[in-house]
């Protein structure tokens, strides 16, 4: 048999069943929150599943192509430590995408069918034979190229040739997967024969070793042996590249996701912080409306700790409910985000999967945050004198305080407004709370809007800088002589040609770069403070230089300074005659002239001149078909160049950054989704409580409509109340927002703060504070007034 | 006191409800029950109540707890619906209206004073006074507040418009929650024991206002649980386990 007591704590919650419901669902979206938590331990187990299934090596080594038979193979697959060896041979060239060509490597799988290490899975179709290759999942994911099975990729190949290769499926590898994501490079792959047709060169260019013990002197010492027995290999002259070490755990892009779910953790945060606010409120509200129960309570001999039992039980039980919902929701949730983690970066498919101390902690939280949210409520309410409680009406009376006088001057409004403005003051503490929930949303709203803006703001006025179509890249081995130039300028499409050069430097220990151009640059600068250089500073070669914002203010540079930048020949003093608004490379560059840069390089091994090329038109066709006949016809000349095509490279920073600010966008609106929770369940709880209010007012003629307007006004006055304090809320997150992009994700942006977004905020207020009313008023002007007169 | 023999129902449900009368009467009950389902259990509050109302008259409800009092009070204004049966005041069929047009109905034509005065705490005791006409939309606003104020000052508060219900004695909010029911200048005021939160000399207070307003024509009907105040109306009604045994 139950006692009395217990059962109270139960029908507490089953009479009330909407309070009921809404404390339980923003508990639950509470818990949920929590599951965020879980992310990156159940991607790293799925990698780790990977790492293991794709055999994915510790140390790899790189050589120049040596052509190595089984006895080479086994012989190194007997070194100590090391449980097996998987050779491969590469290709970097290019393929055609449309009319345009774009980086490519194509890697050379010995036997498909049996790999050692570094496994390339055939997803779908069937590994390549000869003259066939596998395309990456992700050359597709990435939009960079999709290619199925039957289909043609067009390489180009080390002679210049173009190699048509049929596509016999897809494939997936860890590393090369992570190869297209960094880089936007087509990742493709094939048998050592079909490599050696296009590099031209047979043999395997790198070994890849999964060892017994992966330690660092274990690594050492294996590397050691493995040195020993390549020496005397023909064509063996060293390790052209330092090898690669994976430490044990550790997967290709693991530092990219920590850095993304470390940026997720702080909206997180800031959910779980509106719930609990919201939670407090609702059991704050459940208690103070209980002060005549527990004055009853009190009258029939009921003790302080007896009473405090009963709420306590009723707050473990709301807990329970939300836990046991929360979790559901919270695995559910953390799912969903690693599964598009997986398949967006990895191109896997991440096995369903739980934590179990994030499951601890949501469990935890869960069953003791609602009770020590109540504590303060059940504290004040056993505290009041027992008549006080005993005559207490549930539903605060007005008052001549300060506040109420003022909302009671409010004339001009219809009644029905007046009457809705002034139950806003009738229960502080609740209106408060809900308008700080609203104002939490608002405010996180405006930031995460603020951090779009900036990041789309920036990334777009970056490349608007630009006044080049594409930039054509030389060795320095062989620069472009007059010849070549020549070539350039007469390649149909060309329109202008700027020769640049840029070189990394350091500026009062900050890293940076100089960008060594012309006084009548197509770069499209922005003089903050100060001016651009002059022709006659041109041809003088005057030690002059033009900072920008970011690197500017990093090292407290003024225009007239005087500074020192370290370069590749020692330091340089320049003097500061303008400071720049743009923020090319995070705003960390220097423009000087570059004819003053050749002649502080001068003598040392420099980089040739790089080219800005503008076309005759903006025309993406034209501007691939002139880049495609620059290369074919410097190429053709003897000369090595690459070429960057800059609609190419903004589309692919978009993309990139729409990742980042979609995610964002997708946690800030789960905040917002717990705010209005908030502010349909302090609607929910004041339709309840003024029942036998409605209930008079329909008596005395009152209408539908005239009790809608009641409380949506209140629920309207709420929801600006809200607004207006989320706007300095917003302005403060969105600096936090900012600075994380900058120490966390390492992306520097501007901080903005539009203007428009605080309007878009203030419609999105008043529409959903309407919205949430919809229910509870549907409920209150439903009942009946005679029910409504007897509801308790 | 008038009496009026008052046909009471024989059998259960085999009446057929009889014609509303032409409007001499105000108020018409005819063959009315009222059921209310609480939980599992069917309570019947009225069975098979007949009971005229003629205007200008001054009606006491009593009976013990539990009677049927009050809700023979909520099926004339109109609160709540009969289960069966006709209600017409002042010549309206009550229980074919909709919740809407009864709110409509009310606000212009009953005047309610309730037990514990149900005044809107936010609202000043002028504002309180002029609600029904700002819900009923009557007149320009200068000329509402020109009523609530008088109405104020016929029940004797006009020095205490502004004040809050919190700043109130009992008898006064009772007195705020009568002006407001002047609001209309209803036919019909219904007073569910108006006078059962305040002491006597107050009650008396309230009572006599109360025929003040039934001398200048108003016809109210009132139920109370003292037998003194119900003597001193014309005619009273007695209702017991949801019949009326006299009139």
């Amino acid at each position: 048999m139950v006692s009395a007591l217990m059962r109270k704590s139960v029908t507490d919650l089953s009479r009330r069943r909407s309070r009921t419901f809404f404390a339980v669902g923003t508990l639950a979206l509470a818990v949920a929150s929590i599951g965020i938590f879980a992310m990156p331990t159940l991607i790293d187990r799925s990698m780790q599943a990977e790492v293991a299934a794709g055999k994915l090596p510790d140390l790899t080594v790189f050589t120049s192509p040596l052509v190595l038979d089984r006895a080479h193979l086994a012989a190194l697959g007997a070194v100590p430590n090391v449980r097996a060896v998987e050779p491969r041979s590469f290709f970097e060239g290019r393929v055609y995408i449309g009319s345009r060509r774009a980086p490519a490597y194509v890697e050379g799988v010995p036997d498909f069918a049996s790999q050692q290490a570094d496994v390339v899975h055939v997803a779908s179709g069937a590994a390549p034979g000869r003259g066939e290759v596998l395309t990456d999942l992700q050359n597709a994911n990435q939009g960079l190229l999709d290619v199925g099975a039957g289909e043609t990729v067009r390489v180009i190949a080390a002679d210049n040739s173009l190699q048509r290769l049929r596509v016999s499926g897809e494939g997936r590898n860890l590393n090369g997967g992570q190869d297209v994501t960094s880089d936007n490079v087509v990742v493709l792959y094939a048998t050592p024969e079909t490599v050696a047709a296009l590099s031209g060169v047979p043999g395997y260019e790198s070994l890849a070793f999964r060892l017994a013990d992966a330690r660092p002197a274990a690594v050492a010492s294996t590397l050691a042996a493995v040195r020993r027995e390549l020496v005397g290999t023909p064509g063996f002259t060293g390790f052209t590249w330092l090898p690669e070490v994976r430490a044990p755990g550790d997967w290709p892009g693991k530092e990219d996701v920590q850095k993304f779910s470390d940026f997720f953790y702080v909206i997180t945060v800031l959910a779980l912080l509106s719930a609990f606010v919201l939670i407090a409120n609702t059991l704050t509200t459940l208690v103070a409306e209980q002060t005549s129960e527990i004055g009853m309570m009190k009258a029939v001999g009921g003790r302080r700790r007896q009473i405090t039992g009963v709420y306590v039980r009723t707050a473990l039980l709301l807990g329970a409910l939300g836990t046991v919902v929360g979790i559901g929701l919270g695995i559910a949730l953390s799912n969903v985000f690693v599964r598009y983690l997986g398949s967006t970066f990895f191109a896997i498919d991440v096995a369903f999967g739980v934590d179990a101390r994030v499951l601890a902690v949501s469990v935890l939280v869960g069953l003791l945050g609602p009770i020590l949210a109540a504590l303060p409520a059940i504290r004040r309410a056993v505290r009041v004198p027992l008549r006080e409680a005993l005559e207490a009406t549930g539903s605060a009376v007005g008052s001549q305080d300060a506040g109420d006088r003022l909302l009671r001057r409010v004339r001009f409004l219809p009644r029905t407004a007046q009457i809705g403005l002034r139950n806003v003051g009738r229960r502080r503490r609740r209106s408060f709370a809900t308008a700080l929930m609203v104002a939490l949303a608002v405010g996180n709203l405006l930031a995460v809007l603020g951090l779009a803006a900036a990041v789309t703001d920036v990334t777009h006025a970056n490349w608007r800088d630009h006044g080049e179509d594409l930039k054509l890249t030389t060795e320095s081995e062989r620069p472009l002589d007059a010849g070549g130039l020549q070539l350039v300028r007469s390649t149909p499409g060309v329109a202008e040609v700027e020769p640049m050069f840029d070189a990394e430097i350091t500026l009062a220990g900050e890293e940076g770069y100089v960008w060594a151009v012309r006084q009548a640059t197509m770069f499209r600068y922005h003089i903050a403070d100060g001016r651009w250089f002059t022709p006659a500073e041109e041809q003088a070669r005057a030690r002059v230089a033009v900072v920008e914002r970011s690197i500017a203010r990093a090292t407290d540079t003024k225009v007239g300074d005087t500074i020192r930048i370290e370069t590749p020949v020692g330091p340089v003093a320049l003097r500061v005659i303008g400071i720049a608004s743009n923020l090319q490379e995070n705003g960390t560059v220097l423009f000087v002239p570059r004819a003053t840069m050749r002649e502080v390089l001068h003598g040392t091994p420099t980089r040739a001149d790089d080219y800005w090329i503008r076309t005759t038109s903006d025309d993406h066709g034209l501007i691939d078909r002139t880049t495609t006949s620059l290369e074919d016809r410097l190429t053709a000349a003897g000369y090595e160049v690459g070429t960057e095509i800059t609609y190419v490279g903004e589309a692919d920073n978009v993309a990139s950054n729409r990742t980042i600010t979609t995610s964002i966008a997708v946690l800030g609106l789960l905040i917002v989704a717990i705010s209005m929770v908030g502010l349909a369940n302090a609607m929910t709880m004041s339709v309840i409580e003024r029942t036998r209010e409605v209930g008079i007012l329909r008596t005395i003629g009152a209408r539908s409509r005239d009790v809608r307007r009641i409380f949506a006004v209140e629920s309207l006055v709420l929801g600006l109340a809200g607004w207006l304090l989320g706007i300095p809320l917003g302005y403060l997150l969105d600096h936090v927002l900012v600075w994380l992009m900058k120490e966390v994700v390492n992306v520097d942006v501007p901080f903005t703060f539009p203007l428009g977004n605080v309007a878009v905020a203030l419609v999105g207020t008043i529409v959903l504070a309407l919205l949430v009313t919809l229910l509870p008023i549907r409920r209150a002007v439903r009942f009946r007034p005679g029910e409504a007169l007897r509801y308790a | 006191m008038s009496t009026e023999t008052i046909t009471r129902t024989e059998t259960e449900g085999e009446r057929e409800p009889p014609a509303p009368r032409a409007c001499a009467s105000l108020i018409e009950l005819a063959g009315v029950e009222k059921v209310y389902r609480m939980g599992k259990v069917d309570y019947r509050a009225l069975r098979g109540v007949d009971l005229v109302i003629d205007a200008g008259e001054m009606v006491a409800v009593v009976g013990p707890s539990g009677s049927g009092k009050t809700t023979i009070l909520n099926l004339i204004t109109g609160i709540d619906r009969p289960t069966s049966g006709t209600v017409v005041v002042d010549g309206q069929r009550l229980d074919e209206m909709s919740e809407e047009q009864l709110a409509v109905w009310r606000g212009g034509n009953v005047g309610i004073v309730f037990q514990f005065f149900q005044l809107l705490p936010t609202l000043s005791a002028l504002e309180n006074a002029v609600l029904p006409l700002d819900f009923a939309r009557r007149g320009r606003k200068r000329e509402r507040f020109e009523r609530a104020r008088h109405n104020l000052e016929l029940v004797g508060l006009g020095d205490k418009l502004d004040h809050l219900p919190a700043e109130l004695s009992g008898g006064e909010q009772q007195r705020v929650a009568i002006a407001r029911s002047l609001a209309a200048d209803p036919k019909l005021i219904v007073g569910d024991e108006p006078t059962g939160n305040l002491d006597t000399v107050t009650a008396a207070e309230m009572f006599e206002l109360l025929e003040r307003l039934n001398r200048e024509g108003k016809t109210i009907l009132f139920v109370t649980h003292d037998r003194q105040l119900a003597a001193r109306a014309q005619r009273v009604v007695e209702i017991r386990d949801g019949v009326v045994v006299a009139s």
